[in-house]
């Protein structure tokens, strides 16, 4: 008896919590006409808006793999000192204001940043282009990888490496061909979850790069200078997209590994 | 998003939401803290964009609001007369005070291109120029944008070369500004779309308050901003001359006109002409507040408000002029002379 009071209370409260998601996820995909479709695929900041979104998160996650996979090998498998500091340091983006993020992007790759200045000489520039986009998104994002793959290198029963090493393999081999591919579902949803948090990215976007306009850029200009009804079809198309690529993303990442 | 929080009853002070163009953001900002020690029962709430912006959260975004302040007095007769508030079917306000002018000139630092170069004969070659990098408002959006046109455009025929414009815009928007010219007539036409092409060495925001920070972090060279902000931020000035910065109560600005070319505005085809700058302040008919709107507007058409605007550098008129004079509130009408109408 007492179980079940306790039971339903949970499960109140959790319920309630899920209709505060559902219930702006519903009414903004309600507003998803045939009308508000054709007029968010025949305008081409829409769409421009939507490819670059998703690009640029794709490039991010890509260049944060490159990094960040080995960075979680080494957080899941060594010890060494400073593993604390460098811990909560992978963490930092998810605590900084993201357009405080931004402020700090620009210091360092801005045209007289630290990197920056060097850089622009070199016609290498982070501001208002897809490589502003790209940065912005890679730093705040990059958590999410970092955190799901080390979980996974973790669960990777680590004698098995031994064994592959013991066999002759070096290290390289014993990674790519044992380590890799057993934790592979868990680094690939890091990176599906790093790009999903990449493509919602506004704050250190905007202050990099207003130009071009990703869709949460444009979204918000348009609801800014031109009001709900002309915000609306992008922000309808941007939900159902990232829903419908986040599902399939997920489904195929759970589908066999559900007990 | 303007609605009344909760913290009203906690400190039971009056908030008074007020709207205003980003150019008045330092001002305004002494403004409150000013009023605010008069009048401890009010909370001042600021929140400043681009004119067009500040007026659009009052009639398409429905925010309530009790003061706006827009850098363009005409977008208030514009956008606010002819449309009405749904629940009282009245315009969003029918009248307006024009209480100061200013100057459109160029912001600079010592660090930007060609600074030690740039002169009253040269600066629309030197921003016209790929390698040097030049900000400006979003003509759809922020006044300062829209009058950053006029000025190239008038250079077209100050300077007499009329291909100023031309130098400097095309190829820099994706979709092209259009400049149409007869004889006595500049137009200029702002399409939907309005997108710098990148690394031509154009810079837009939505508003040219927002240029600053990236002319003081070196992402600008030059922005186009008004006179009283770049003397706030102690930026280099760059004056242009009179026939060009629309600040001149002597110069006929007439000759140009900037149309923002598509519908999406309620009923009205906004044009802006080529005249001298004119800030306006008004109330919406749907403020919550009406009374303290009022006390904040005579407070900064009072002598205390007419020197904190001295001091930052915006000036206000000697007379202050209303629009429909007879339908200000009666604790205004005093402080301000009726318009001539045209």
């Amino acid at each position: 008896m007492k179980r079940r009071f306790f039971d339903l209370a949970f499960a109140i409260l959790g319920g309630a919590l899920l209709l505060f998601i559902l219930l702006p996820l519903v009414s903004i995909i309600l507003q998803a006409t045939p009308k508000t479709f054709w007029q968010a695929f025949s305008d081409p900041e829409v769409t421009r808006a939507i490819g670059l979104t998703f690009a640029a998160g794709a490039i991010a996650t890509g260049l944060g793999a490159l990094g960040g996979v080995p960075l979680a090998y080494i957080l899941a498998r060594r010890r060494f000192r400073g593993k604390r500091l460098v811990e909560a340091l992978v963490n930092l983006p998810i605590v900084i204001p993201h357009t405080a993020a931004g402020v700090a992007l620009l210091l360092v790759f801005g045209r007289r940043g630290l990197l920056g200045s060097w850089l622009s000489p070199l016609g290498i520039t982070f501001t208002d282009n897809l490589a502003g986009i790209v940065i912005a998104m890679l730093f705040v994002s990059l958590p999410f990888l970092v955190n799901l793959s080390r979980e996974a290198f973790a669960l990777v029963d680590s004698e098995l490496e031994a064994v592959a090493l013991a066999d002759g393999a070096s290290p390289w081999q014993a990674f790519s061909h044992i380590t890799l591919p057993l934790a592979f579902r868990g680094v690939l949803s890091g990176m599906v979850m790093m790009w999903a948090r990449g493509i919602s990215e506004f704050g250190a976007v905007v202050i990099l790069a207003y130009h071009p306009k990703i869709a949460p850029v444009l979204i918000y200009e348009r609801f800014e200078g031109f009001g709900l009804s002309s915000a609306l079809p992008a922000a309808v198309v941007l939900v159902l997209v990232a829903l419908v690529v986040f599902s399939i993303l997920r489904l195929a990442l759970t589908r066999d590994s559900r007990g | 998003m303007a609605t009344i929080p909760p913290a009203t009853e906690i400190s039971g002070k009056v908030p008074l939401v007020v709207f205003a163009a980003g150019s008045l953001i330092i001002p305004f900002d002494h403004l409150e803290q000013a009023f605010e020690a008069r009048y401890p029962n009010i909370d001042v709430r600021p929140e400043y964009h681009g004119s067009i912006q500040v007026i659009r959260h009052a009639t398409e975004l429905h925010d309530s609001i009790d003061v706006i302040a827009s850098a363009d007095a005409s977008l208030i007769p514009m956008l606010m007369y002819g449309s009405q508030v749904p629940e009282t079917g009245k315009a969003y306000a029918d009248w307006y005070i024009r209480f100061a002018s200013n100057r459109l000139a160029l912001a600079y630092t010592d660090q930007s291109k060609y600074a030690a170069e740039i002169d009253a004969s040269n600066w629309y070659r030197v921003l016209s120029q790929q390698d040097v990098r030049t900000g400006i408002a979003d003509p759809r959006f922020d006044p300062s944008g829209y009058r950053a046109l006029m000025a190239f455009a008038l250079a077209n025929n100050y300077y007499r070369q009329p291909t100023i414009f031309f130098d400097m815009f095309t190829g820099r928007f994706r979709r092209s500004i259009g400049i149409f010219q007869d004889d006595d007539l500049t137009t200029i036409t702002v399409p939907e779309i309005v997108e710098p092409v990148a690394n031509t060495g154009l810079v837009m925001r939505g508003a040219s308050i927002q240029l600053i920070a990236l002319l003081q972090s070196g992402e600008l060279d030059y922005a186009f901003e008004y006179e009283s902000v770049i003397q706030q931020h102690g930026l280099n000035l760059f004056s242009l001359p009179e026939e060009l910065n629309l600040g001149s109560p002597d110069v006929d600005y007439s000759k140009v006109l900037v149309r923002l070319d598509f519908q999406r505005f309620h009923s009205v085809e906004p044009e802006f002409p080529g005249e001298r700058i004119g800030y306006g302040i008004t109330i919406p008919s749907n403020a919550p507040h009406p009374e303290e709107a009022e006390l904040f507007i005579a407070f900064l058409l009072s002598e205390e408000g007419r020197a904190l605007m001295q001091a930052d550098h915006h000036p206000l008129f000697e007379q202050a002029l209303a629009d429909n004079h007879a339908n200000l509130p009666a604790s205004l009408q005093g402080l301000c002379a009726p318009a001539e109408t045209p």
